[in-house]
């Protein structure tokens, strides 16, 4: 069953609230998955939205409580063009009318499926039979009656159509299907499937205009089908379709060859075109005829992927869509809402859905630059933002590719994109700045939530995949200072997850940029944590992966000790391959493994004795190696290139005994991190 | 009085006839207590006032009559102008009013009677004056009014009917409004009680001398049920006394001095003084009572501390210091705050009380600490900081005052001698000792006045409070050192260092400031309890209790502090506190212990340090570099501008920056390192090599880079300035995240694009690699979904069409009824009709 539109959506949560609930409950059993997925978009579109709002509604307060992290850029690349109306979508034709059978009844006896709509479609019509024959039965008995009621008439009506439309704005204006078809009916035009193939065959071998034309507005009747909201102005003609074949052939069509056909009649090739060649063709004759045809086509797709929920018929649109985004270069106002669409889309599609709009977007950005450029990356990194303040198990890959595609589009122009990460980042700065001198509650909250953390992650992942390509050092200066400021701000216990991510995002750094960040007393600090008597039963089942804060119960449990062990062995493993070839490997080991010892002293836990004896020992023996190697040498510390070579070879072999160990260690930790995230998904 | 001023007389007050006058129950009751005043109402001639004053306001009259009026009346204005200022019932007549006036028919007016003839018109706080200036006293007026009125009628019901209570039971909605009426009332007294401390108040400060009495009433409205006005009555009653009370000590006339004959002025003076003094001791008992309830605390705090404050030098400060000293670890932050300051200001400001009353204080505070045991805010010991003792007093005076004082006994010693000698004197000298024994007792009784008190006994008093002071801290210091001492059961650790030593830290830097005051005799005992103190971590790991490394750290400090400040009199071994230091370094957590005083600690014990030992600095010099491997920016800057600073100093310790193979010519008699060596002596730190600078010159932060950098060129540039004058703290401070400014210059300018890739150039993105794993997608499926999401649209479709059928045929259905109806009244109309 295809989802519904959005229009279909509203009219069935106000009339079909048993089709719903049957609906539900047929989806919670075979798509459970899915139905979750909508109602969270659902959700986060509106919270989405509401971020928006408060951005745009303040922009220069520089309060704490009113920086938003998505207030980014100043970018108000509001909807310019979203008041061009649809009219102008419908094109005159003076050929192929069809004239149209009112056949409506062909409809209930069409379907052999039998939905839940169909049986109360079915139910309401035998009401309707009978409420009709008692009414005629009035109306013969009393004549008077007949005349009362044509009186009567508008009251009838009026009432009707108000209370049908009454919440929905778009329709306001417009008469009820019924009564536009009486009036129109001598304008109505039924869609068959025989016409359609002669107009496709007539298009595509021919190239007809007029077929080419009529055939659009076939497919814009399709797209907008469903939704008759949009009132047709005098003198268009309502085209009707005929079946479902008709429906789908249509619009399969329409999507697969429209773009050859508009290459076709202007006479582009079909790869690597500019949109340079479009606007250059601005002025000629063959430019003036395609574009209303053009324009109708794009309007329509557009239209369409805003109304269809399934992913498929979504993915099919956008990936045939994408064929001739070069064509939008005459219609900006099209191009902002296609951008809008697929960013919607990309934010909130399935995987799939998700990563086609992307194209999309990356393509708009690729092929219109500049100032396209611009708003396709604050439009994308406000929907990440809105998208990422809430992290359940199933988004934790959703997010990351949400963030490596933001990341890949910010690659596309570093110039500019690093400026938009500048502010970014100032914003974050700007918020933790007043949390550590003034311990602002509000800003201390706002600092450990998801939103916060992503935001950082996908600078951090900016950063350290660039780094290279650009001069990004100011950048990575302030992200280091951030990060450092998230770890100093939140010192206890229960912010272990955070501390966790600081510590990885500033070996990720360490790792990518080839700077040293000392990371050591931090790691270290987890295995210090006091939370008093630690209970020995093991803690409930708790999903560390999607939590900034750990519940209070938790920390007495046994996962909590378990986990600060492992992430500390892990971090500080991390921490030391890195710098294991490094000539002062020893002294940079000094201090934690004073602590370990201490640790392992002072545990009585036989796991975790083990556990920070193999670590121990494994970098012991790093150390003797380095200082073995070290003692060797004849240089002095102020020889910095011979320091750089030092045991450069040894480390290009790369079978040192600390490598591996520390690959079995980050092995073990991702098995484990994919055993928890199974187990709560 | 002479002044001449030419003012208008004021209006006559309206003529209001006599049954319209309203006499309050407060004001019949206000002249029945002030009866004395109120005698000469009963003797005002009624006659001779409304005459004159009805002639004074005609004006027809010849010119000579109105040129005395004239005369007259300006004096009468400057009278009335008097008696507005001072708002009194009872004017004291000065001796020029009291002169008669004769007027033309040759009757004499004394000025007295004309003069208190016009309060009476208004007696005690009358309505006159009450229809002028409040509204709310105007309400009142009408609501007792009403009340009267409501009164009267009842009285005249119950003389009519003589059946009170039945009455009130036939009318239970007269009962409610009686209750609605107190309710109301209540409100009212609240406000008139409010108007009328005011206004007390007010007379007070305008003429203390004449209105003295008033305090009493005050405070009799202190003792008031309502919460909000006994608050007021003590707040306001502390206002005055802060204006009233004089500079000196009150001291009460002893029988004998009363029984002398005085005139009038020292009579009334020490009536004043004995009705203020009285006032002001029942006031405090007041305030002594009321600081035990909750209700007040706040309020009474709020009076006892400012008293304290303003008038320290005044009788009953004793009293006023205790309760200050009670409550400086009082849990609540307002109090406690209050109470400091006050206490800190005592001691700011000993000119106010010459001195005592910070003895006083000091002595009371050190028996409170006693009795806590030490568990206290540290700010009730923090105030002891704001004291200041002057060492002259102490050091260069006192041996001429030694001096005097043996002259003096020499001198007694000869004139009793003298006095044995020459029995047969003559009365010349005797008179002469009389004459100069009187000189004398004078000089004392002065002295004794004056706010000077010698400077034997300041000497004396600041000796007293010394003593209370370090009787404190040694209490601390003693009391902590019993706390950390091993204790037999095995309890874990985790409890009790919170509830730890408060009052150490505040006691390690009172210690530090007047170390130097103390007598050396107990400085090894002082130096001792440090060192104690700041081994007391390193074996903790079996004992209950142990202080925080910043704890320890400040006892380092303070160690080297007082050392200082006795300018190395001392001869003390300071080789532990450096060991401490040497293994403190490795235990500081940045989050946990205070950078501040790890960097202060750096800078008193490395950089100021005198002492020129290789091995040590060496020691030092290497573990600060390992530190700086595994902490943040700030803690490493301040790590390394001491290695620096070390560096500098010790030119030998440069041998770390080579790589000499067995530390050269200078190696001690460890022939390796020993980095886990917790005796820096003990390290052999000076065979070893400063590795650790190359991995900071890759440190993040620039200014910690280039520093390492240097120092690692150090050896080649021996005598650099650079960044000497930089202290560890300072350098702490720079480099903390607090501090940070997060300022980013976006150096897009200069920043040269090194590279604007390709979009079709990126490799693999993580997109196309979810598309491969997605495979492409099949036309027919989509056609065919794209059939079901047709069918479902026209499903929906057809559904809104029947359903606005089906209401249609519904509401014209609903029609018929009133159809139906519509046609019956027609035919009723018509058979009406017809």
């Amino acid at each position: 069953m295809a989802k519904l539109g959005k229009k279909a959506r509203k009219f069935a949560k106000k009339n079909l609230q048993s089709v719903l609930r049957h609906k539900r409950k047929t989806n919670s059993m075979f798509k459970k998955k899915a139905s979750k997925r909508k109602q969270q978009d659902a959700v986060e579109d509106h919270e989405g939205d509401k971020l928006d709002l408060s951005s745009e509604r303040k922009p220069e307060v520089q309060d704490i409580g009113d920086i938003s992290l998505d207030a980014l850029l100043g970018g108000d690349c509001s909807d310019l063009g979203e008041d061009d109306s649809d009219s102008d979508g419908y094109l005159e034709v003076s050929t192929n009318a069809f004239e149209a059978d009112m056949d409506d009844k062909t409809y209930l006896g069409e379907d052999g499926d039998v939905t839940a709509l169909s049986v109360q479609n079915k139910d309401i019509d035998s009401e309707l039979v009978e409420k009709k024959k008692k009414l005629d039965k009035l109306k013969e008995k009393d004549p008077g009656f007949c005349k009362f009621l044509e009186n009567n008439d508008e009251r009838v009506h009026q009432l009707s159509d108000e209370e049908m439309f009454s919440d929905d704005e778009e329709a306001s204006g417009n008469d009820t299907q019924t009564v536009g078809e009486s009036l129109n009916s001598s304008k109505l035009k039924l869609i068959t499937a025989s016409t359609i193939n002669v107009l496709c065959q007539e298009a595509t071998e021919l190239q007809n205009v007029s077929a080419l034309t009529s055939l659009l507005n076939c497919y814009r009747a399709a797209c907008h089908y469903g939704s008759e909201s949009s009132g047709f102005p005098d003198g268009t003609a309502v085209y009707k379709i005929q079946n479902k074949e008709v429906y789908s052939t249509i619009l399969a069509f329409m999507l697969c060859e429209a773009d050859k056909m508009f290459r076709n009649l202007l006479g582009i090739s079909c790869s690597n075109c500019k949109k340079e060649t479009i606007l250059d063709m601005k002025n000629t004759s063959k430019w003036k005829t395609t574009k209303p045809l053009m324009k109708s086509y794009l309007r329509s797709t557009l239209f369409l992927l805003n109304q269809v929920t399934d992913s498929k018929i979504l993915v099919f649109s956008l990936t045939q869509l994408r064929a001739s985004i070069i064509c939008f270069a005459g219609f900006p106002s099209l191009l902002h809402r296609l951008i809008k669409i697929s960013i919607h889309l990309w934010a909130t599609g399935d995987e799939t859905l998700s990563s086609h709009a992307f194209l999309v977007v990356r393509d708009v950005a690729f092929l219109y630059g500049n100032d396209w450029f611009d708003i396709c990356l604050i439009r994308t990194y406000k929907a990440f933002i809105g998208h990422c303040k809430f992290l359940e198990p199933g988004m934790f890959n959703h997010i990351k590719f949400l963030r490596n595609s933001i990341v890949e589009l910010c690659s596309m122009d570093l110039q500019k994109s690093s400026s938009k990460a500048l502010v970014s980042l100032q914003q974050l700065a700007k918020i933790l700045q007043s949390a550590l001198q003034t311990k602002n509650k509000e800003a201390v909250k706002k600092i450990c939530s998801w939103q916060f953390a992503n935001c950082i992650d996908l600078w951090v992942e900016f950063v350290s995949s660039n780094i290279h390509d650009y001069d990004l050092q100011p950048l990575l200066y302030t992200i280091i200072q951030i990060v450092n400021g998230v770890a100093h701000l939140f010192l206890g216990p229960r912010y272990l997850p955070l501390r966790i991510k600081c510590i990885q995002w500033l070996n990720h750094l360490s790792c990518c940029c080839g700077i040293f960040i000392p990371v050591g007393s931090f790691a270290t600090d987890i295995l210090e944590y006091k939370v008093g008597k630690v209970g020995g039963k093991p803690g409930k089942d708790f999903n560390f992966s999607t939590s900034v804060r750990l519940p209070k119960h938790w920390l007495k449990s046994q996962n909590f000790q378990e986990q600060c062990v492992s992430s500390a062995i892990e971090l500080l493993c991390t921490h030391f391959d890195h710098w294991s070839y490094h000539i002062s490997f020893p002294e940079l080991a000094t201090v934690p493994l004073i602590r370990l010892r201490k640790f392992y002293e002072t545990t009585t836990n036989e796991v975790f004795r083990r556990l920070v004896k193999r670590l121990i020992d494994q970098v012991e023996l790093n150390v003797d190696f380095v200082r073995k190697k070290r003692d060797e040498v004849a240089f002095s510390p102020k020889d910095q290139q011979s320091v750089e070579s030092f045991l450069q070879c040894e480390k290009s072999s790369g079978n040192a005994s600390f490598k591996q160990y520390y690959e079995s260690i980050i092995q073990k930790s991702v098995s484990q991190n994919l055993f928890t995230s199974e187990k709560f998904r | 009085m002479g002044k001449q001023r030419i003012i208008l007389p004021p209006d006559l007050p309206p003529e209001v006839s006599e049954e319209e006058i309203q006499v309050s129950d407060e004001d019949l009751q206000f002249v029945n207590d002030n009866l004395d005043y109120a005698g000469f109402v009963s003797r005002l001639d009624t006659h001779s006032i409304t005459k004159h004053v009805t002639r004074v306001a005609d004006l027809k009259e010849d010119a000579l009559e109105a040129l005395y009026e004239k005369r007259l009346k300006k004096k009468k204005a400057l009278q009335k102008d008097e008696e507005e200022e001072e708002e009194q019932p009872g004017i004291r007549v000065g001796h020029v009013d009291t002169l008669p006036v004769k007027t033309l028919d040759g009757q004499l007016y004394y000025r007295t009677l004309l003069n208190t003839s016009k309060p009476s018109e208004g007696e005690g706080e009358g309505e006159e004056r009450t229809n002028e200036t409040d509204k709310g006293l105007v309400k009142l007026t009408k609501a007792e009014r009403r009340a009267k009125l409501k009164k009267s009628k009842k009285e005249a019901k119950k003389q009519t009917k003589e059946l009170p209570q039945d009455e009130v039971k036939d009318n239970p909605q007269r009962a409610v409004l009686a209750e609605l009426k107190e309710d109301v009332t209540a409100e009212e007294s609240f406000e008139t009680k409010k108007c009328k401390l005011a206004e007390l108040g007010i007379a007070l400060l305008a003429d203390p001398e004449s209105n003295i009495k008033l305090l009493k009433e005050m405070l009799q409205m202190c003792n008031d049920g309502n919460h909000a006005i006994v608050k007021l009555g003590l707040l306001s009653l502390l206002s005055v006394f802060k204006d009233i009370i004089p500079g000196y000590r009150i001291r009460l006339p002893t029988e004998k001095e009363l029984e002398m004959k005085v005139s009038k002025d020292v009579k009334k003076m020490r009536y004043y003084e004995s009705t203020l003094l009285s006032a002001y001791k029942a006031y405090l008992q007041k305030l002594m009572v009321l600081e035990k309830v909750s209700l007040y605390q706040h309020a009474v705090v709020r009076c006892i501390c400012t008293l304290l404050d303003v008038v320290p030098h005044f009788n009953y400060r004793e009293s006023l210091v205790e309760v200050v000293v009670r409550n400086i670890s009082s849990s609540d932050e307002v109090i406690r705050k209050l109470c400091c300051d006050t206490i800190k200001s005592l001691f700011t400001n000993e000119g106010k009380h010459g001195g005592e009353v910070t003895g006083a204080a000091v002595r009371l505070i050190a028996n409170y600490v006693k009795a806590h045991n030490c568990q206290m805010h540290p700010d009730s010991i923090q105030v002891l900081m704001s004291l200041s003792f002057d060492e002259d007093l102490g050091r260069s005076e006192a041996p001429d005052k030694d001096k005097k004082v043996r002259n003096k006994k020499y001198k007694k010693g000869n004139r009793s001698e003298e006095s044995s000698h020459l029995q047969p004197t003559d009365r010349k000298k005797s008179r002469q000792e009389m004459m100069s024994k009187m000189r004398d007792e004078v000089a004392a009784d002065y002295k004794a006045a004056s706010f000077a008190p010698d400077i034997m006994e300041r000497r004396r008093m600041q000796s007293e409070t010394l003593s209370a002071v370090f009787e404190i801290y040694f209490r601390v210091l003693k009391h902590t050192m019993q706390s950390i001492v091993p204790r037999p059961s095995g309890d874990t650790g985790t409890t009790h260092v919170t509830e730890a030593h408060p009052l150490l830290g505040p006691c390690l830097d009172g210690l530090a400031k007047f170390s130097h005051l103390m007598d050396l005799d107990y400085m090894g005992d002082l130096m001792d309890y440090l060192k104690k103190l700041a081994c007391s971590g390193g074996k903790t790991d079996s004992s209950g209790k142990c202080l925080t490394v910043s704890e320890r750290l400040r006892c380092c400090i303070i160690a080297f502090k007082v050392m200082r400040n006795n300018l190395d009199a001392l001869n003390v071994d300071l080789q532990d506190f450096f060991v401490q230091l040497y293994n403190l370094i490795l235990e500081y957590r940045p989050g946990r212990d205070q950078g501040e005083v790890l960097a202060e600690a750096l800078k008193m014990m490395l950089c100021n340090d005198r002492q020129h030992d290789m091995q040590k600095a060496a020691a030092f010099i290497k573990r600060l570099a390992t530190f700086s491997l595994c902490f943040e920016s700030a803690e490493s800057m301040a790590a390394l501008v001491t290695l620096k600073h070390l560096l500098l100093k010790n030119v030998k310790c440069r041998v770390l920056l080579e790589n000499d193979p067995g530390g050269g010519s200078v190696s001690g008699s460890v022939a390796k390192y020993q980095p886990y060596a917790s005796d820096p002596n003990q390290s052999g730190a000076l065979a070893s090599v400063l590795w650790e600078l190359n991995l900071l010159t890759k440190h993040y932060h620039p200014t910690i880079s280039t520093l390492a950098s240097g120092i690692s060129n150090m050896s080649a540039a021996p005598t650099q300035a650079y960044l000497s004058t930089l202290t560890p703290q300072q350098a702490f401070r720079d480099l903390s995240l607090e501090r940070e400014s997060f300022s980013l210059k976006s150096n897009a300018a200069k920043s040269s694009n090194k590279r604007k890739r390709a979009s079709e150039g990126v490799t693999a993105s993580s997109v196309d690699r979810v598309l491969e794993k997605a495979g492409s997608l099949d036309e027919d499926e989509v056609k065919k979904k794209l059939s079901e999401h047709y069918t479902l649209l026209r499903g929906v479709k057809e559904n809104e069409r029947l359903r606005s059928e089906l209401d249609h045929t519904r509401r014209a259905l609903s029609l018929y009824d009133e159809y139906k109806k519509q046609k019956k009244q027609k035919r009723r109309r018509k058979s009406h009709v017809s």
